[in-house]
């Protein structure tokens, strides 16, 4: 997929923050404190790539996207869609915007109208911006939709419950892409998806990506997923990005102490690795948004922590000891003490993957 | 062998009709081995396990055939009262959601000791002391003072600590775990997966443990059973299984997932979707999906062959068994 990447930022986001106050007082409600969702996020999305952003629960990468799509208004910090900032944005201006970034969902079982119809999902959409699709000519697009997401273009009286979970998502997939988006901001769109299904659907993104030209913000927590389909992947925690670089330096040379805990706590589908893996097993649990740790947010779990670390925030930037190096491990990481360290294993130790026919992979039924 | 399932049919009546959703599962778990029941949803392995331990909703549900034999004895024949001093004592089950798994108006302490109190009798101090104690064993930190918290005030990763003290609390020969990591963050996966294993070694446990994901049952699995539909479609040890599935739909799950170390091209990807449960295919349930099918497997239900190169072995013996009519070319394949 890195193909079609230009140098051509699509998406800029720069200083991006969520802040969610706490109130006490039913009378006189004073803040307290703020959950810090989201808490300085930088990255830059170029047009017809796929950016992975992966984080655990709670590190504020849906709070990121829900922003990119105007479903939160940021508390500070711009969103800058081909330069123009649209965290200001209102009216015409803006939905002109929204119509070029679009969303799909996690839960392809809760994010559709169990009492519309397919047909009705689909074309919504066009009720907001009729430009698209003049009245008369939208039952037609709506088919056509149908049909490049792989489902019977003669569903679309159905309903959604008639419909299997990847079916779904398909259907999601396919509102998504109604307005002829630019940029498809993807949170977890395969999670809930069964492993047989998860993979027709990941082909599908792929190729609908090449079919329509569109940069991707794929958000998951599935380490190995976020790999598969990006060209480059930034890892988040507690609110901030602390390491992005393309797929290949995050994954085989990851310079960050949480990256590497990360990637080695992720189960391999291989009972061979089990002797000579090595497990970075994080102690603890994450701190509160509400109250993060001074210095470096990662300081508390990391068993590298030094005074330094309590006292200077890291910068995301490339580490000192990389920085004349042209390498791999020469990409952005926001730690003082950062150095490489392999954790996943090398390819050459497996054998090669079977030969199985690629061919029939996506019209399957679903 | 600890547990022996044989041959165990359970079926749901539904408005719909019926759904069979355990079509003739046999497996088996000895003292100190874990065994990965592999499956999709509505591939029947929670609804096997529900069925072992005894807390199958019935109706709907209905055990229409097979045995389910516990140190030798059918538990199937076991009068309720029977079964519930089983049940906790000497099996114990782990679920998935730990937060609606506990009851969130008592305190852990509370329901930690229960299980003292119920099946052993201990007085409620007594029974405090052993939750601490229990507590303290799955690595809990603060156990004396958080005894007194309730479930909602603990993490993700921490309520399933104390879901597996709470199974582990009368030192069960068996535990059962039904997806216990899937709910959790990879990190916090990786820290209370190597507690239930250390657990198990150290109490010389049998394990079964229901998942869906390859990666865990790579890590910690000695055999694994896969399901499709009801039934077993390959049982063998994990090494084997990995190195070379002898049946298609196994084969088809190892293609399919993305892997961490490597970027592939395009995922391969089993066509079609797993069968509705009140109208599974004649022939082997696999065959609408399987690049491999042929006549015979339309029309014939696969018995469980034996894997082995060795002609003639009885497959009740065998180590390694696949429900394909073409395992072999499927192996070497």
């Amino acid at each position: 997929m890195a193909s079609s990447a230009s140098a051509e930022p699509i998406l800029e986001v720069n200083g991006l923050v969520k802040h969610y106050p706490l109130t006490q007082g039913i009378l006189f409600r004073k803040q307290v404190g703020a959950v810090k969702a989201v808490d300085g996020v930088d990255f830059t999305l170029h047009r017809g790539e796929t950016l992975g952003i992966v984080g655990e629960s709670g590190c504020g990468k849906s709070t990121v996207a829900k922003m990119l799509v105007n479903l939160e208004k940021p508390t500070a910090g711009e969103i800058r869609y081909k330069g123009e900032d649209v965290t200001g944005l209102s009216g015409k201006a803006l939905r002109a915007v929204r119509r070029n970034i679009q969303m799909v969902f996690q839960d392809p079982y809760t994010s559709l109208n169990p009492r519309m119809t397919v047909g009705d999902i689909i074309g919504e959409p066009y009720e907001i911006h009729p430009e698209v699709a003049p009245k008369g000519d939208r039952r037609r697009k709506v088919q056509d939709l149908l049909d490049v997401v792989g489902l019977n273009p003669e569903y679309i009286n159905r309903y959604p419950h008639q419909f299997s979970g990847g079916q779904r998502q398909r259907i999601g997939i396919a509102r998504g892409l109604a307005l002829r988006p630019e940029v498809i901001v993807a949170d977890e769109p395969v999670s809930a998806l069964d492993v047989s299904v998860q993979a027709q659907v990941i082909n599908l993104l792929d190729r609908l990506q090449s079919e329509f030209d569109l940069s991707y913000l794929f958000i998951a927590h599935d380490l190995s997923i976020v790999r598969h389909i990006s060209d480059r992947v930034g890892v988040m925690y507690l609110g901030r990005i602390v390491e992005i670089g393309r797929d290949a330096e995050i994954y085989d040379h990851p310079t960050h102490p949480y990256t590497q805990a990360l990637l080695s706590a992720v189960p391999v589908p291989d009972p061979e690795a089990r002797e000579h893996r090595e497990r970075i097993i994080l102690a603890g649990d994450v701190p509160s948004p509400t109250n993060i740790p001074s210095g470096c947010r990662f300081r508390t779990r990391c068993w590298k922590a030094r005074e330094r670390c309590e006292l200077e925030v890291p910068v995301l930037a490339v580490p000192a000891e990389f920085r004349h190096a042209a390498g791999p491990a020469a990409h952005d990481s926001a730690c003082h003490f950062a150095e490489e360290k392999q954790v996943v294993p090398p390819e050459e130790t497996r054998e090669e993957p079977p030969e199985e026919p690629p061919d029939d992979h996506t019209n399957g039924g679903v | 062998m600890l547990l022996e399932v044989r041959d165990l049919h359970v079926e749901f009546r539904t408005r719909d009709g019926i759904a069979r959703a355990v079509n003739g599962v046999s497996y088996g778990v000895d003292a100190g081995e874990t065994l990965a029941v592999l499956g999709e949803s509505g591939s029947g392995k929670s609804v096997t396990a529900q069925a072992i331990m005894g807390i199958l909703d019935v109706p709907p549900g209905r055990i229409t055939g097979g045995e389910i034999l516990f140190r030798g004895k059918d538990l199937l024949r076991f009068k309720e009262e029977e079964r519930r001093k089983v049940r906790g004592a000497e099996m114990a089950m782990i679920f998935q959601d730990a937060l609606s798994s506990l009851n969130p108006v008592l305190s852990v302490g509370d329901q930690l000791g229960e299980m003292f109190v119920v099946h052993r009798g201990m007085s409620r101090k007594d029974a405090r002391t052993k939750a601490v104690e229990l507590m303290d064993r799955v690595r809990i930190p603060g156990a004396r003072e958080r005894v007194r918290d309730y479930p909602h005030q603990f993490s993700g990763g921490m309520r399933q600590r104390i879901m597996i003290a709470m199974a582990m609390a009368l030192e069960p020969a068996l535990i059962i775990a039904d997806e216990p990591t899937t709910a959790l963050d990879v990190t916090v996966q990786a820290q209370v997966m190597d507690l239930l294993a250390e657990l198990q070694r150290e109490y010389h446990m049998g394990l079964i443990l229901i998942t869906h994901d390859l990666g865990v049952v790579a890590d910690v699995a000695d055999r694994i059973a896969v399901m499709y539909a009801g039934r077993i479609v390959e049982s063998a040890p994990v090494h084997d299984i990995y190195k070379a599935p002898a049946h298609p739909y196994t084969r088809g799950l190892l293609d399919s997932i993305p892997r961490l170390d490597q970027k592939g091209q395009e995922l391969y990807a089993i066509k079609g979707l797993p069968p509705n449960l009140m109208h599974i295919p004649p022939g082997c349930a696999f065959n609408p999906r399987c690049p491999m099918a042929q006549d015979v497997c339309r029309t014939d239900v696969p018995p469980l062959y034996a894997v082995t190169e060795v002609e003639e072995v009885d497959e009740s013996d065998a180590d390694r068994t696949s429900a394909c009519h073409f395992w072999r070319e499927c192996l070497h394949g």
